[in-house]
């Protein structure tokens, strides 16, 4: 009989790992509660007089409903973005036609350029077509990810090839065939789509600060960066805004971390 | 998915417990944000002072200047109407040199209307 090795050691570094990896989440959020310096000696570990008026402040001081809407319709047209092109060019990808592993190895070299160096002919790019300093300029980048377009093949290529037929045999077209068959069995794939996409998107600073213009065009992030250069002696209400930029984010992935982690699983086993 | 199961769903729950929220918060707002701040001036005694001068300063990250004064009535009441602020402080002063510490305010949101805990006005030594 095999004896199994106790498991109360994993759990004891599951548990130690955890706490480091939230003890920063925990300072943030106690400081958006106290205001305490992050300089203060000895610093207080649990929050003392905690309270939500750095909230309140951020939300009138500046123009947080506005920063926070601008990013909503970024995101949510990235996010829509995505899942119609990724979801196109990933059906395209399960296909066989003349030059697809070379459309496959294009699409993986030009994940190795990292965007910093695609920035100017992106830049002139979105200026030729007329749309920087609106949304859509804020969101060309992230309209289609190749990460994404691969997550979305994989899981394609698991669903069984004699369903597809069966759909074409009963007369359904490409794009049908996508949104009846694919798209029902491919969950996983559009929850890490959207997870993927809401994250860089969300969290966008030097695109948007390359195409914004006016301010009130900001987003989240750019917002944060101007609070910084702004405000003075204001500890509880910078981190006060870290929280509600941060929020939304983990709000989103909370709710779908299990299909997050499985459409990511998905595309290790079988991209 | 019966529509039942998607109505028990988190990603229909969850997002409707938040505009649950956010929708009776802006309810409860708009019920209470006359921009009233009232309360009473008293001496150390207790005793109401009546003609004192209550001044709101207006104060935040970027500014600290008088908002509004007004006058306390023959009960020591004072009331501030219009207030779109949501921090500030408040102090009293007497004709007779005396003045209350100055108190700071913080509300929920802009224009709360707020019953202010009674100011008590000493004199120069207290």
């Amino acid at each position: 009989m095999v004896r199994r090795a106790p498991s109360w050691p994993r759990h004891a570094i599951m548990v130690v790992v955890s706490f480091l990896m939230l003890v920063p989440f925990y300072w943030v959020l106690k400081t958006s509660l106290t205001g305490e310096n992050i300089y203060a000696y000895p610093p207080h570990v649990v929050p003392v007089d905690p309270h939500l008026f750095h909230y309140v402040d951020v939300w009138y001081l500046i123009p947080f409903p506005r920063y926070l809407l601008n990013s909503v319709i970024v995101t949510t047209m990235a996010i829509c973005g995505n899942l119609l092109f990724n979801t196109a060019a990933g059906y395209a990808l399960t296909k066989q036609f003349p030059g697809r592993r070379w459309v496959v190895l294009l699409f993986l070299s030009c994940m190795l350029i990292p965007f910093q160096a695609t920035i100017i002919p992106a830049y002139l790019i979105t200026s030729a077509l007329g749309v920087l300093n609106s949304y859509l300029g804020i969101a060309l980048p992230l309209l289609s990810t190749i990460i994404c377009i691969f997550i979305f093949k994989a899981s394609f290529e698991a669903v069984p090839r004699s369903l597809i037929d069966a759909a074409r045999v009963d007369g359904l077209s490409e794009w049908r065939i996508i949104v009846r068959i694919m798209l029902p069995l491919s969950k996983s794939a559009i929850a890490t789509n959207v997870i993927l996409t809401f994250i860089w998107s969300w969290n966008a600073f030097l695109w948007p600060l390359i195409v914004i213009r006016t301010p009130e065009m900001q987003t989240l992030p750019l917002g944060l960066a101007r609070f910084l250069s702004v405000m003075e002696d204001t500890t509880g209400a910078l981190f006060a805004f870290v929280v509600m930029v941060l929020v939304p984010g983990l709000t989103i992935f909370l709710m779908a971390q299990k299909e997050f982690i499985r459409g990511l699983a998905t595309g290790a086993t079988k991209g | 998915m019966t529509w039942r199961r998607r109505l028990r769903h988190r990603f229909f729950i969850v997002p409707l417990a938040l505009a649950l929220l956010v929708g009776a918060w802006n309810l409860y707002i708009g019920l209470h944000d006359g921009g009233i701040i009232e309360g009473e001036v008293r001496d150390r005694a207790g005793a109401p002072v009546p003609g004192a001068t209550v001044i709101f300063f207006e104060r935040n990250f970027v500014y600290y200047q008088e908002k509004q004064r007004t006058t306390t009535d023959g009960t020591g009441t004072y009331r501030f109407t219009g207030m779109q602020v949501h921090v500030g402080q408040l102090e009293a002063r007497t004709d007779d040199g005396r003045h209350s510490e100055r108190r700071q305010l913080r509300l929920w949101f802009r224009a709360q209307d707020t019953e202010v805990a009674p100011l008590v006005v000493a004199g120069p030594r207290g």
